[in-house]
């Protein structure tokens, strides 16, 4: 049985999208079955990011209310194949036409056959909200270094909390690290003070992931690209199980953002 | 001081306005209204439950109470009380001496983030932190073990002597009884021990706390 995550940040904007094709892509490259699920209806995403919206035929909705099975709607990746695919969102309805439990069952029939099922969530803490966290069993929050995004982070994990979706782990998108040494931009010690939430990783900011986005591809399988690397880690560290490590990790990564900031590490 | 015919409590089933003589209907609406006027803003955005001491009320009777209550942003929520109130004969002896209260206080074993109220009768003990966009509410005193960075109301019902205490005390505002005052626009340097806020003189002072 696999895991069921979803990626989600209150605040549009922050990166969620492009974290949920890379870790997809990052999980795929190490060899496990992937399944990206994009639950912002009437605002998808996820396909284009991933290049892939040309092959969209069917979507979320159509399996939901049983119009197509559901390996009909699963889009494989162009670099992964089976091992990463996706499930597109609908664009033409709304929200509400896909209920949680719909989306509870949904995926528990997706982690029957996927090592990994990726939620991208849609932003807000409405109907769409509701429907992505349904069925997970982790939540990862994605936030940058901006006051109103820790905010609403914050909020998210209050959410999270309340629907019972305990200990979420946090990722730092757009961090960067000349601001950061400048004191011009909230450093990871400040979210951290805030949202006490443990650090799954630290993502910096850089042009590789608009021109790869644009693309239509992933930094994560980049070696020489920076925010690439700090994917690849996140990625190891959803792989090492790392709930008796978390301490560990934490450190880990605080080190590892040290390094970036005293220019050590590529 | 002790005849009105309803009050308004925060219990661990949130609000619950006890209506203690149904019967006299329109004086019960006319208690209700002055409760609610006299608290200002204090229960906006909260639900209320109905509990009737003696009584019984129509559903006409709950409509008016809820488009009463409706007016100051309230919501009443028409679901029966899991259990009776805790002690309703004790409540006129509490109003008399506010000391009686003292031990009723409520711990919060978790952070209270954005977005999140609690409100209670009583004194608040937050092991944790109370982040911005958080609020805490309460008639007695407030202690945060961690950092408030939120909104905190302590003496709610006019407690003037109410105290807000918190590990780091960088809160967004803070209220006593009905003196408001707001952090400051421009960052201070904090004190990086624990600090106690208190009304002095008709205004909220902070001070370094030393027991």
């Amino acid at each position: 049985m696999g895991k069921v995550i979803v990626i989600t940040s209150g605040k549009g904007g922050v990166g969620k999208t492009t974290t949920t094709a890379n870790l997809g892509a990052g999980l795929a490259a190490s060899g496990q079955k992937v399944c990206l699920v994009d639950t912002d209806i009437g605002l998808r995403n996820l396909d284009v990011v991933l290049g892939l919206e040309n092959r969209i035929v069917y979507d979320l909705l159509d399996v939901v209310e049983g119009k197509c099975r559901l390996r009909q709607a699963l889009i494989k990746d162009k670099n992964f194949g089976e091992n990463l695919v996706l499930l597109p969102a609908a664009q033409t309805r709304e929200k509400d036409a896909v209920n949680p439990e719909q989306m509870s069952e949904l995926m528990e029939r997706l982690r029957r056959d996927y090592d990994f099922v990726l939620l991208d969530s849609p932003a807000g803490i409405e109907h769409g909200f509701k429907n992505a966290i349904a069925g997970a069993d982790q939540a990862i929050v994605v936030t940058t270094p901006e006051i109103s995004a820790v905010r609403d982070a914050d909020r998210i994990i209050g959410l999270l909390e309340a629907a019972e979706l305990y200990d979420p782990q946090l990722i730092i998108n757009r961090v960067r690290p000349d601001m950061v040494r400048k004191g011009d931009m909230m450093d990871i010690n400040d979210i951290d003070d805030i949202l006490a939430i443990s650090i799954l990783g630290v993502v910096p900011d850089d042009q590789d992931i608009i021109v790869s986005t644009n693309r239509g591809e992933t930094v994560v399988t980049d070696k020489k690209s920076r925010p690439g690397q700090a994917f690849r880690n996140i990625v190891r560290r959803l792989l090492g199980e790392e709930v008796p490590f978390m301490d560990l990790q934490q450190r880990k990564v605080m080190h590892w953002f040290k390094r970036i900031l005293s220019g050590e590490a590529q | 001081m002790n005849t009105e015919l309803c009050r308004i409590k925060g219990t661990r089933e949130g609000l619950v306005i006890t209506i203690s003589e149904a019967d006299q209907f329109s004086e019960v609406l006319s208690s209700l209204d002055r409760q609610l006027q006299a608290s200002q803003s204090f229960f906006r955005g909260s639900s209320a439950k109905i509990y009737l001491e003696k009584g019984t009320v129509t559903d006409s009777q709950m409509d008016d109470i809820e488009r009463l209550i409706g007016e100051y942003g309230m919501r009443l929520n028409r679901e029966p009380l899991t259990r009776p109130m805790p002690r309703p004969q004790a409540e006129p002896a509490e109003q008399e001496s506010p000391e009686v209260r003292e031990d009723n206080t409520l711990l919060v074993r978790r952070t209270i983030r954005s977005g999140q109220r609690l409100h209670y009768d009583g004194n608040v003990v937050v092991m944790g932190d109370v982040n911005a966009g958080a609020e805490v509410i309460c008639t007695g005193d407030i202690l945060v073990l961690g950092a408030l960075r939120g909104v905190a109301h302590a003496g709610a019902e006019g407690k003037i002597d109410a105290t807000v205490f918190a590990f780091r005390l960088e809160p967004t505002q803070l209220r006593i009884a009905h003196v408001i005052s707001r952090a400051p626009d421009e960052k201070l340097p904090q004190p990086s021990g624990p600090e106690i806020a208190r009304v002095v003189e008709n205004s909220i002072q902070l001070s370094v706390y030393n027991h």
